[in-house]
């Protein structure tokens, strides 16, 4: 049986212009299937993240073509890509970025509530349960700037979680993080892949991470020269 | 609380930076307080100038005008090419009575518009007393007409006006006669008009408007006396007063009394000239200095909303990057602007009522010469509320505006690249 398709890159292509014209990624082809657990690794600078924000959709200037569930999504309006990101993507920056003036579980929260699809108190039930998850309930009413590094990180990600994308994406998700807690992220997202069909697209510098995914993508110079398989 | 995620966001924004917020409020707030307690006080002000000009003029008087001779009639036909003899055309030496004046009144009294109309003798005259002279007019009125049409009884300072059509000879004279020749109710003035003879007269009364030029002026006597006085007969009229139902009417029904009646029909505004352009120009003034404060509280918002856009740019992209949309971002940092807004508007007319209502209550004095004004001038005119309202929504609106399109506009990848 073919598995649905929950990503595909075709020809994916950029450029910087500033300081000098650089091209960053050079056309980049790949697709991965629904519940699949991809891993992405390479040199620092060889293109990742500029990668991975173009897969989230919040880059629009490239060439190329990005379907997502099966929707191009290439060339859509902004307000359709951020509803795409709203409703089908997780996104866990390499940096933890939480709205500091807002409680963790607001921070969790505002996703869902910006979806509407539950109403706030099924919302905020729910964010808990993923604070849960991560073993950061405890520090769910403190606001978002008093927590340590790993904290907030682990936030982030039970925030990247809360609308159940099909889609996650880490940008070095686990970088701020412990072995134990690393660990613990990485159980977490197979069984998301594994029992769930969640998507999930990491970019990470953790071999052993990297190793126990379902699959490796390496790039190079900004191309992939490995796709894994 | 079911508030919208957006307005969640803008009300934790507002509140993590309340000295911010509370300064921009209190921009707004000073503004809409300015223009209601400003409003107030000049429609106030206004309003008194306009009542107490109909404490003397009516909205309407019909009066027979003096016109200049027509001496050139060949001026008509020829133009320049005739020769003068005469050089110097002179008023006509006319009767400035007018013709059948009460078959006029039962004409006028017939328009629709009309609440209340009385003819009226009205005389340039001589005061006299001992050895000292005051010129200035007599009124020889109906003065039962006369107190239902101006309100006499709230300007007298002595004396009963009804006394008038009792006591033989009588006149009611102004306090600022009265004062000059040193004269109290009950004591005698000599009258000379132009036409007659002096007449001695007793005093019934005395009383102020107010208004220096009439109070020093004008004296009343019955009409049948002011009659007596110019030695014209009793079907001599020289004004004709009515009031109408709406004063604002005046101008439309003036000319159609002009047309129907061939004299000379003047309005109120026309009477006031002076007194309208003093309001305008007074509304000029009063309208730049509002314009000054709210564009102050303007840029205060605007400022802060600035600020607040260029600290959170961080923030901005991360609820990008989580499904906000720019309209949502726009909505986010609009809605702090009106609530600040909001917030200093509500208290702003809460403020300009409490200063009109203030004022209105602080005693300027019962001097005579003040006439009937005690206290300050202030209307409470709903209206006003809501047009604070509107340009404070106006001003926020437009101060909110270009911030929030800006933080719309914040690109995520960008910021979060670094
Ligand atoms: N805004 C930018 N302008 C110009 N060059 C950039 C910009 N962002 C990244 N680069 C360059 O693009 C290349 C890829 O960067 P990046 O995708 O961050 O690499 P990685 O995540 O794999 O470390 C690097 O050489 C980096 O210097
Ligand atoms: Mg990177």
């Amino acid at each position: 049986m073919m598995a649905d398709i929950a990503l595909r890159a075709r020809n994916i292509t950029k450029y910087f212009h500033d300081p000098v014209t650089l091209q960053v990624l050079k056309n980049i082809s790949f697709e991965v299937t629904s519940g699949e657990f991809v891993s992405i690794v390479g040199k620092s600078g060889c293109g990742k993240s500029t990668l991975l924000y173009v897969l989230s959709t919040m880059d629009t200037d490239y060439e190329g073509e990005l379907e997502i569930q099966q929707e191009r999504v290439t060339g859509r309006s902004l307000n359709d890509l951020a509803r795409i990101r709203n409703e089908s993507i997780g996104f866990v920056f390499q940096f933890h970025y939480l709205l500091p003036d807002f409680t963790c579980l607001k921070n969790v929260m505002i996703p869902a509530l910006r979806l509407g699809r539950l109403s706030p108190a099924e919302i905020e039930e729910k964010a808990y349960e993923k604070l849960k998850l991560f073993g950061v309930e405890e520090q769910a009413l403190k606001r978002a700037n008093k927590l340590s590094g790993g904290q907030q990180q682990r936030v982030a990600i039970a925030r990247a979680l809360i609308n159940d994308p099909a889609i996650i994406m880490g940008d070095e998700p686990t970088g701020n993080l412990d072995s134990k807690n690393t660990g613990l992220v990485f159980d977490l997202f197979q069984q998301l892949s594994k029992e769930y069909g969640q998507t999930l697209i990491t970019v990470t510098h953790d071999e052993d991470f990297a190793r126990r995914s379902d699959r490796t993508i390496v790039m190079a110079d900004g191309e992939i020269t490995s796709h894994g398989k | 609380m079911k508030l919208n995620v957006n307005t969640q966001i803008a009300i934790t924004y507002l509140s993590t930076r309340k000295k911010q917020t509370l300064v921009a409020s209190l921009g707004v707030m000073f503004g809409i307080s300015m223009f209601i307690f400003m409003q107030s006080l000049m429609k106030g002000t206004n309003d008194y100038f306009e009542k107490s000009s109909f404490s003397s003029t009516p909205h309407i008087r019909l009066y027979n005008e003096n016109k200049v001779a027509n001496t050139h009639l060949m001026d008509n036909a020829i133009k320049d090419a005739s020769v003068k003899i005469l050089a110097n055309p002179k008023q006509l030496k006319q009767n400035l009575g007018m013709t059948n004046p009460y078959g006029i009144i039962n004409l006028l009294r017939k328009f629709p518009e009309v609440a209340f109309i009385t003819p009226q003798v009205t005389a340039n005259v001589i005061y006299t007393s001992g050895n000292v002279q005051v010129t200035g007019n007599i009124a020889g009125v109906s003065i039962v007409e006369e107190d239902k049409m101006f309100d006499v009884q709230q300007n007298m300072i002595s004396g009963d006006f009804h006394d008038l059509d009792k006591v033989n000879n009588g006149i009611l004279i102004g306090k600022g006669i009265a004062d000059k020749l040193s004269l109290h109710t009950g004591d005698n003035i000599t009258v000379r008009s132009g036409e007659g003879n002096d007449m001695t007269m007793r005093i019934v009364g005395i009383y102020a408007t107010g208004m220096k030029t009439v109070d020093d002026t004008r004296s009343y006597a019955n009409i049948v006396q002011a009659q007596n006085i110019m030695g014209k007969d009793r079907s001599y009229v020289t004004d004709i007063k009515i009031n109408l139902k709406d004063y604002n009417q005046a101008y439309t029904v003036a000319r159609r009394m002009e047309v129907i009646t061939g004299y000379k029909a003047e309005d109120w505004v026309q009477a006031n000239e002076q007194l309208k352009t003093a309001f305008k120009i007074r509304a000029i003034i009063l309208n730049s200095v509002i314009g000054v404060i709210l564009l102050v509280a303007g840029f205060g918002i605007y400022n802060i909303l600035n600020m607040t856009i260029y600290e959170k740019m961080k923030e901005i992209a991360i609820l990008k990057a989580q499904g906000f949309s720019g309209r949502a971002v726009t909505s986010i940092f609009l809605q702090q602007a009106i609530y600040i807004g909001l917030m200093g508007g509500t208290i702003g007319l809460l403020l300009g009522f409490l200063l009109s209502f203030g004022l209105s209550r602080v005693y300027i004095g019962s001097s005579t010469s003040m006439g009937s004004l005690k206290y300050f001038p202030m209307s409470f005119y709903f209206p006003h509320y809501l047009e604070a309202i509107c340009f404070g929504v106006l001003t926020t609106f437009a101060a909110g505006f270009f911030p929030a399109r800006k933080a719309a506009k914040v690109d995520p990848v960008t910021i979060i690249r670094g």
